[in-house]
């Protein structure tokens, strides 16, 4: 059976469930069941908190005392914050560059170690090794070895001629790059999850292209991509939703600076300094809401723009 | 298997040009290609492993000394930072270690079962007000925890939850986790649909097709969301540092920071001894954990 | 918070199954309670437990757990549990502990937070509480943990600044200290920078000055203070000239290049260039001299003054509490907390376990104790701090309420000047509206 074929047994199967009344409260029923722990949750424990941080955005909450309605304030603050117009910069500048670049790296070795080379568990394992150390001190011990005045990045600039003295990771033109670098180092989660979806593609698929004589880009382009379009597509939401609410790495290395002179001032990490450090809880959750709509946008138009290139076999 | 991997090296030698189609010559051309897959993938590797070698070599080393050095070979092999950070603080290290294995295998539980279901839901049933409540487990992933954990704080210190571990893993219980939704959901929109389309023919239930149909055939998603689960709970500092208090409670990462101090003097030989030992069950975690996930309909023969 | 009501009934049955089948319910005290602040009165005879919280590293973590046990054996039926994190940490976990009317009972406090807790009323005024005996301290020290008038802070320890030296650097390179009894800071700029050149390079002079405590002294030396009235009143001058000894430094080979320095800037102690040996001469305070020993290696390193710019001006020198103890408004057990705050810092037997844990004791009857018992580092701060009495004056107003971030933003506006992207004038002018405005909102 082609892929073709499959798709429109599929299609014409949910046009036709679709239109019965009687599969729709069946349906209902069963998604209350299956839904329950969620909506529990929901109502429980994310809800209430949520809602909350909504209400704190219009007050004026230092964390000690009770919260005070302030109206707008908060947000009208924010059209003269500059630190937070230079936390909006860095944040996107590091969405843009480090999001198509670590998947880049995460699918193609994926796609290599899908091949089924020896020593296949070994090169997984240790590809993934840099997502398991989290916000350990060792990672801002070690990107100051590698970017540092007398760091390797220097030597090995130094072995292709180009002499350089300067320390990466503190001067404030290059600080950001280097932390999207240390991203693009930890493409070890996307890269599980696009090996997950590789390993889901039905062997069939493949095997009647072989017997049709197809080459690999073509089985790649046909088969593997289509057929991956949902993984990817996850792996994309999800990068951009977290590159935007990145703080681990930012505050690891810089130690909770955004330093160097506010180079790597990311936006949640300014959310935190306001909220803990200078005790604006209010404002950081006007901040956080801001976010929120900002990361809701783009996902909505992530979502929209899926209906053109993502394939679901339902 | 095989033959893909034959059939993909036939294609690509044919192009080559002149007498390289003799069986001799496409090994060696296959030999080489496969040499310089390897150091190209050995290249990666040492850039991956570089941190992990330097901070078990620094475990080794006295505390003056570790700075200093970008070193990933040990000058000695002193275990004095091991049994000295193992009993460094309030309690043996392995409390802590114990701590965080409870919490991470009751989120570990609760993440499977809790954000399964709810992703059966959301990829395969019809139901009222369906995208509204899809888009609102998307919002939660997108709220930043420093502006909801004091308020959740608050909601579990009223309830009298806070050191304790409850508020650390009910909320997994809860599928709080959407991210493990979304991607569940990603997952089961890629099954094809026929599958479940038979076993309702052949009268399965909702609770059997899930069951008996998706779950087996979502065993890559499902490592994926063990393996994560285990790795963030593991390293998660922020909320377990706020909610537990008594050290008797205290988890690794929390332990961990408590080797520093940017006034004073750290124990970072202790620090990086004990970082090492955290990072064992995450590598066996994940080296168990990886088999599962090449098992995917490829394995268990589902077609 | 009534808008969440129906999700907390709906959590409550939730919760109790969890716990039940968890077998974890809670065992905090005062964690289900829903009016932290009215527990004012005594305990009812039966057992009390106190919570007892501090930053610090693992040495500090093992002392103070030996002292509590001590504390309990001696007083049957308070137990005390205590919790440590790390600096950082600790703050974030305060906050949300004090937000969720949960705070510990005794609390580790710094001079930064101090009035941004005291005047949010969430600390208690410890002379209400006659357990706690005060009478030891002077009164510069006392008022150190005064806010309007008020003591809501018991000082633990005192500490003084100083210019650390490298001797062995020094040796190494064959140089030798000018006297540095009157010296200015011309002569130590030009010092360290001969330390630059004889080491071609390896070695730097000198780090700038970077936090609230070298700012407030730079403003005394020049006739102003940090703080007035609660107000930033420095002047954009004064200033501006701290900056420009900075940017001055990192330009003429006295210290390290903007980038060098910029990256040790938020790293611990023994990650710094000092603590290296990378750099000859460091400005911290007396109490650290043990933790950077260890941290370079057992380097012999000597405290001297620091310079100025006329020898025979006024007193510009304090001494600073290096931390306080402070009792939690919300503590149901006040009384049992003061006497646990008494306990640490003035009970023989636990001046013998924690030592100068904390810094120096700034009960004198404990340095008199503990004098016999002092490490060399401990001997020499002692013995250093002892040499500023001639030009030791009142304490300064501590940091108000608001510019508990004072230390970061002078880090911040400090990099901005060495990497030349502000004037010193500018970065003076921007830092005070900035640190004002932080406190005018508070």
């Amino acid at each position: 059976m082609s892929l073709k074929e499959l798709n429109a047994l599929a299609a014409n199967r949910s046009a036709r469930r679709r239109s019965g009344g009687k599969a729709d409260t069946r349906d209902n029923r069963a998604a209350l069941g299956f839904l329950s722990p969620w909506m529990l949750g929901i109502v429980g424990i994310t809800l209430g908190p949520l809602l909350y941080s909504l209400y704190l955005s219009f007050t004026n909450y230092n964390l000690l005392q009770s919260p005070s309605w302030v109206g707008l304030d908060n947000y009208e603050r924010m059209f003269g914050d500059e630190r937070l117009h230079q936390a909006l910069k860095v944040t996107f500048t590091y969405v843009i560059v480090s999001v198509p670049l670590q998947l880049a790296v995460a699918l193609g070795l994926a796609l290599a170690l899908d091949r089924g080379m020896r020593g296949l568990a070994f090169y997984r394992s240790a590809f993934y090794l840099p997502s398991l150390l989290g916000g350990s001190v060792a990672i801002a011990v070690l990107w100051r070895l590698v970017f540092g005045a007398s760091g390797l990045f220097n030597v090995i600039l130094g072995l292709i001629g180009i002499e350089s003295s300067q320390s990466w990771i503190s001067n404030p033109d290059t600080a950001l790059w280097t932390i999207i670098l240390l991203h693009v180092w930890t493409f070890g989660s996307p890269m599980v999850i696009f090996l997950a979806g590789l390993r889901q593609i039905p062997r069939a698929y493949y095997e009647a292209a072989a017997t049709d004589g197809a080459n690999v880009w073509w089985r790649f382009r046909h088969i593997t991509m289509p057929l991956l379009t949902p993984i990817v597509f996850f792996n994309v939401v999800l990068a951009i939703i977290n590159s935007f609410s990145n703080f681990t790495q930012a505050y690891v290395v810089s130690g909770g600076t955004g330093g160097p002179a506010d180079s790597t001032l990311f936006y949640t990490l300014y959310l935190y300094q306001e909220g803990f450090g200078n005790f604006r809880m209010g404002y950081a959750a006007a901040m956080a809401w801001l976010l929120v709509l900002i990361i809701g946008a783009v996902t909505a138009i992530n979502f929209w723009l899926s209906k053109r290139w993502v394939h679901y076999d339902d | 298997m095989t033959d893909l991997a034959t059939r993909s090296q036939n294609v690509s030698a044919t192009p080559v040009p002149g007498a390289a189609v003799t069986p001799r010559g496409r090994s060696g051309w296959s030999r080489a290609k496969s040499v310089l897959r390897h150091s190209a993938m050995l290249a990666v590797v040492g850039i991956t492993l570089y941190p992990i070698l330097w901070m078990i070599a620094s475990s080794f080393r006295p505390d003056g000394q570790i700075f200093g050095t970008a070193s990933i070979i040990p000058e000695q092999w002193d275990v004095s930072n091991y049994v000295d950070g193992w009993n460094a603080l309030g309690e043996p290290f392995g409390v802590y270690l114990m701590n965080s294995a409870i919490i991470v295998l009751g989120s570990i539980i609760g993440n499977l079962v809790s954000c399964s279901m709810a992703a059966y839901a959301f990829a395969r049933l019809r139901f009222r007000f369906q995208g509204p409540a899809f888009a609102l487990m998307l919002v939660t992933i997108m709220v930043p925890i420093h502006a909801v954990i004091v308020p959740q704080y608050i909601l579990f210190s009223k309830l009298g939850l806070v050191n304790s571990f409850i508020p650390l893993i009910l909320p997994k219980l809860l599928a709080t986790d959407a991210f493990f939704i979304f991607l569940m959901v990603q997952f089961i929109r890629g099954l094809p649909r026929e599958l479940d389309e038979a076993a309702r023919i052949d009268g399965a239930g909702h609770f059997r097709t899930f069951f008996q149909i998706l779950l087996p055939l979502m065993k890559p998603a499902l490592a994926t969301t063990a393996i994560f689960t285990f790795i963030w709970t593991w390293n998660d500092f922020f909320s377990q540092l706020v909610y537990l208090t008594d050290p008797a409670k205290y988890t690794v990462p929390v332990a961990l920071r408590s080797f520093i101090d940017a006034q004073s003097g750290s124990s970072y030989g202790a620090l990086f001894a004990m970082s090492v030992v955290s990072i064992v069950p995450l590598i066996l975690a994940f080296a168990f954990g990886q088999k599962y996930l090449v098992r995917g309909i490829a394995t268990t023969g589902g077609k | 918070m009534g808008k969440y009501r129906p999700g907390r009934r709906a959590l409550t049955g939730a919760t109790i199954v969890a716990a039940a089948s968890l077998g974890l319910a809670a065992c905090s005290s005062s964690g289900s309670d829903d009016s932290p602040s009215d527990g004012a009165s005594a305990a009812g005879g039966s057992d009390v437990e106190l919570r007892l919280a501090w930053w610090g590293s693992d040495s500090r973590h093992s002392a103070t757990q030996e002292v509590i046990d001590a504390f309990e054996e001696a007083n049957s039926g308070i137990t005390v549990v205590g919790e440590f994190s790390d600096w950082g940490g600790y703050w974030d976990k305060l906050a949300t502990a004090t937000a969720g009317g949960n705070a510990p009972d005794v609390i580790q406090m710094d001079q930064l937070y101090l009035a941004s807790y005291a005047e949010r009323e969430v600390l208690s005024n410890l002379a209400d509480y006659s357990a706690l005996d005060m009478s030891h301290l002077g009164d510069s020290v006392l008022g150190m943990g005064q806010v309007d008038g008020a003591q809501y802070a018991m000082p633990i320890s005192t500490t003084s600044f100083t210019l650390l030296v490298n001797q062995d650097v020094l040796d190494e390179l064959g140089l030798t200290l000018p006297d540095t009894d009157a010296w200015t800071w011309d002569e130590l700029g030009e010092f360290a920078s001969s330390v630059t050149e004889a080491s071609s390079g390896d070695v730097v002079g000198i780090g700038p000055m970077n936090n609230e405590y070298s700012l407030q002294l730079w403003a005394r030396q020049h006739g102003e203070a940090l703080f007035t009235d609660g107000n930033v009143s420095i002047s954009e001058d004064g200033l501006a000239s701290y900056f420009q000894l900075a940017l001055d430094w990192a330009q003429s080979g006295a210290g390290a290049p903007a980038d060098q320095y910029s990256e040790q800037a938020a790293l611990t102690l023994d990650q710094s260039d000092f603590a290296t040996g990378k750099q000859a001469m460091s400005f911290t305070q007396s109490t650290q001299i043990a933790a950077y020993t260890t941290a370079s290696n057992g380097a012999n390193l000597v405290p001297v003054k620091i310079p100025t710019e006329d020898a025979n001006a006024t007193p510009y020198a304090y001494l600073k509490p290096g931390m306080y103890w402070s009792l939690s408004s919300q503590s149901k057990h006040p009384e049992e907390a003061a006497q646990l705050i008494d306990f640490l810092v003035n009970d023989p037997a636990a001046t013998s376990i924690i030592g100068t844990e904390r810094g120096l004791p700034a009960n004198p009857d404990t340095v008199e104790q503990l004098s016999g018992n002092l490490s060399p580092e401990e001997t020499k701060a002692v013995e250093y701090t002892e040499t500023l009495d001639p030009i030791l004056g009142d304490a300064p107003e501590i940091v108000p309420n608001g510019a508990s971030d004072t230390d970061p933003l002078i880090q911040r506006y400090l990099l901005e000047v060495m990497f030349e992207q502000s004037s010193p004038a500018d970065a003076a002018a921007s830092f005070i509206s900035e640190l004002q405005s932080s406190i005018d909102a508070a």
